[in-house]
């Protein structure tokens, strides 16, 4: 039940949920000195996930480090903030819909 | 429970700022303070983060170190020990026998930026709890 | 009447349970009758232990997501609901066979 397209949804939406904490505690830890962003590489966990394997965190590349050694950028936080949020929207309603399907299908037999 | 370990890492990090604010705004309001009950000048405070577990009271011990995600903390209070700054001012109470009165080491401007900073990411903390609670709301929706 | 499958979600148990549900006057053995209910019954009884499991994960707060679980049970639904209309429809295909039979 719920193979296929549902379960790369699922899978979608573990990883959106695992991102969104990192992006979370990047966050509260905005001023922590020495504190490095987290983040997972999305593609390739995405892959993995079909494997079973759990996620792996990682340091995010590419940000300005600060004088009290922390890189945390709050608009690249605040912008991934919201775009987890949206497409961990469109995935629910994506998947609220094959559930529907397949519920029609199944019942749809019964109206004969 | 990734979602819900959320809320406790951004509640923590709301926590943290809002002490570092009452810090900051502390430091504003005395940035001219030259008399305190210690004796002396006011000195500057500062909080220290540092990054710990956030703990929920839904994840039960059992949740594996990994799981636990970074929360924040205020791990101490530093206060100002340098030198005050000393102004000549003969004719003012505090001076001393030289005329000199001690003031706290504050730049006002400096303050307010970081005051600034603290409220702006109190922001995010919030927006981030906001998004979450979407989030969940999404997954109870899928019931629907 | 044939099931309204969507393409994208077909498991290999509906294509085998569908000719049962669509011809249920054919005259069929007894033993494939038993197979296609065996079927539908353990899927129900998987997915069920499955969200049960996968709700007390949950709730005990030991890492499990909250779509994770919700899901779970979602698929038991579906699995249920597919299994009663599977019973259903093999119980009149063997009356009617009964019935013919006479």
């Amino acid at each position: 039940m719920l193979d296929g397209l549902a379960g790369k949804l699922e899978q979608y939406l573990d990883l959106l949920s695992v991102r969104q904490r990192l992006v979370a505690s990047n966050i509260a830890n905005a001023d922590t000195p020495g504190y490095k962003t987290q983040d997972i590489d999305f593609q390739t966990e995405f892959q993995n996930a079909a494997a079973g394997l759990a996620p792996h965190v990682i340091e995010a590349s590419g940000l300005t480090v600060r004088n009290d050694g922390n890189n945390v950028s709050i608009d690249r936080e605040s912008r991934l903030l919201a775009e987890n949020g949206l497409r961990f929207n469109i995935a629910s309603n994506l998947m609220r819909d094959q559930i529907r399907t397949l519920k029609v299908a199944i019942n749809g037999g019964s109206g004969s | 429970m990734s979602l819900f370990s959320l809320l406790s890492v951004s509640a923590s990090g709301m926590s943290a700022q809002r002490a570092r604010a009452e810090l900051l705004v502390e430091n504003l309001a005395n940035a001219e303070t030259t008399r305190t009950p210690e004796g002396g000048p006011y000195r500057r405070k500062d909080a220290v983060f540092t990054t710990q577990p956030a703990e929920s009271p839904f994840s039960s011990i059992f949740e594996s170190q990994l799981a636990r995600p970074d929360g924040v903390g205020v791990a101490d209070v530093v206060v100002d020990n340098r030198d005050p700054e000393r102004r000549y001012l003969p004719g003012h109470p505090d001076a001393d026998k030289d005329g000199y009165v001690a003031f706290p080491r504050i730049n006002p401007a400096e303050d307010m930026v970081d005051l600034m900073g603290a409220t702006r990411s109190y922001g995010a903390n919030v927006a981030a709890i906001s998004s979450v609670k979407d989030m969940i709301q999404r997954s109870i929706d899928l019931l629907r | 009447m044939p099931l309204p499958i969507s393409p994208i979600t077909v498991p290999a148990r509906i294509e085998a349970i569908s000719p049962a549900i669509q011809m249920p006057g054919e005259n069929r053995t007894a033993g494939e009758f038993r197979g296609v209910l065996e079927g539908a019954i353990n899927s129900v009884e998987k997915t069920g232990a499955q969200a049960q499991q996968a709700v007390s994960n949950f709730l005990s707060g030991s890492g499990e997501e909250l779509h994770t679980a919700i899901l779970a049970t979602q698929r038991a639904d579906l699995a249920f609901e597919l299994g009663l209309q599977v019973r259903n429809k093999v119980v009149a295909a063997y009356q009617e066979v009964m019935r013919l039979q006479m």
